[in-house]
């Protein structure tokens, strides 16, 4: 296979855009999906300061050197989760990275805020994956609200879009279906939230990381096993792989067609939220989520 | 002879002979775009042939939570 801006034996095969780059025009490809994503849904204005979620991971990773390479001025934020065999790797990955960039990364330490996620999993009977998701949201958000960042950037990619929407989907849960996309705009105390690689794919990003050499984490959380995301995504890949081009048109499609649809019905539901009562996070209840599980883990603790 | 490292798992196997890097996919089990076939740090596309002596990588893509 030859690339096809050049000529030279390809490094990288893309059935879905039925094309193929050699190692030095993949990251340009890379950088213009990425940069067009930006540009087509307004994501940053000139002269934002972009937040960045990193978790050490290839996608967080790359998120973080593409949007530096485009010229935006990026602030790294790293949750800590102080996960045993896990989380040293992990903010060990981001301040390594972050280091060579010459990049500012702000660490939030999860133990300190009394909320470490073994000491939580062990006091809680929900999957832990479910609040754990809900603790580094909760903090990202706060951070930017706190810091008066305009913008919080994560590094969702097709794939983790594609097997949430379906998820959604199989739910029919139309309050996620309303407002899942690569752009959920400043509302109620929230920064805008991007996702600029919401149209590449793990494989894309996982090649594009290999080629630009960044040094991400590769081993997994030690309580991921029960999620059901990989279900769909082992389910979606099968798909794609006989119909190339399937991911992006049905999230292509539905952000088109059916979002609207969904967004227009629960506007009219709609519920406003207002400052929870102790920390000042906007939430539909008196006292925040995140709030009542501090309480929980506190009040066992006695 | 072949030799195959799987990551991250780390386990390692070799194949007496393979055409190309779509056979040794299919061998594994994988799709096209399920996982980086790196070969003295090069990324080999599935049409790609691969030789007696070769050593290869052949690391999954899936990301973390
Ligand atoms: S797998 Fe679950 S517990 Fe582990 S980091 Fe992800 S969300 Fe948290
Ligand atoms: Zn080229
Ligand atoms: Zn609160």
């Amino acid at each position: 296979m030859k690339c096809r801006k050049c000529k030279a034996v390809a490094a990288v095969a893309l059935p879905s855009h039925n094309t193929a780059f050699c190692p030095d025009c993949y990251p340009v490809f890379v950088r213009s999906q990425v940069e067009r994503a930006i540009h087509r849904h307004k994501m940053i204005a000139p002269g934002d300061r972009v937040l960045v979620a990193v978790s050490g991971g290839k996608d967080s990773l790359a998120l973080t050197l593409l949007l530096h390479e485009l010229g935006h001025d990026v602030h790294g934020l790293h949750v800590d989760l102080d996960i045993p065999n896990s989380s040293t790797d992990a903010r060990a990955a981001c301040e390594g990275f972050f280091a060579k960039l010459g990049l500012p990364l702000t660490v939030i330490e999860l133990r300190r805020e009394g909320l470490a996620i073994p000491l939580v999993k062990s006091r809680i009977k929900r999957p832990i994956c479910s609040v754990c998701g809900k603790l580094k949201r909760y903090y990202f958000n706060k951070f930017a609200l706190e810091n008066d960042y305009p913008v919080l950037a994560t590094g969702h990619n097709l794939d983790d879009e594609v097997s949430r929407l379906f998820a959604n989907t199989i739910r029919w849960d139309h309050a996620y279906l309303s407002d899942q996309g690569p752009l959920l705009p400043a509302e109620s105390g929230f920064a805008r939230k991007i996702k600029p690689m919401y149209r590449l794919t793990e494989f894309e990003i996982a090649n594009f990381s290999f080629l630009r050499g960044i040094d991400h984490v590769i081993a997994g959380c030690p309580y991921s096993g029960k999620a059901s995301f990989p279900i769909y995504k082992g389910l979606w890949s099968g798909l794609e792989e006989r119909m190339p081009g399937a991911k992006v048109q049905f999230y292509e499609n539905f952000l088109r067609e059916g979002r609207p649809v969904f967004a227009a019905w629960s506007d009219q539901q709609g519920q406003l939220p207002t400052p929870c009562t102790e920390c000042g996070y906007p939430t539909s209840a008196e006292r925040c989520g995140v709030c009542r599980i501090k309480a929980m883990v506190a009040d066992d603790e006695k | 002879m072949i030799y195959i490292r799987l990551e991250p798992e780390g386990r390692t196997m070799h194949f007496p002979r393979l055409g190309t890097v779509l056979q040794l996919l299919r061998k594994l089990g994988l799709g096209n775009n399920a996982a980086l076939i790196i070969r003295d740090g090069e990324l080999l596309t599935p049409d790609r042939r691969l030789h007696a002596g070769d050593e290869v990588v052949v690391r999954t893509v899936t990301s973390r939570g």
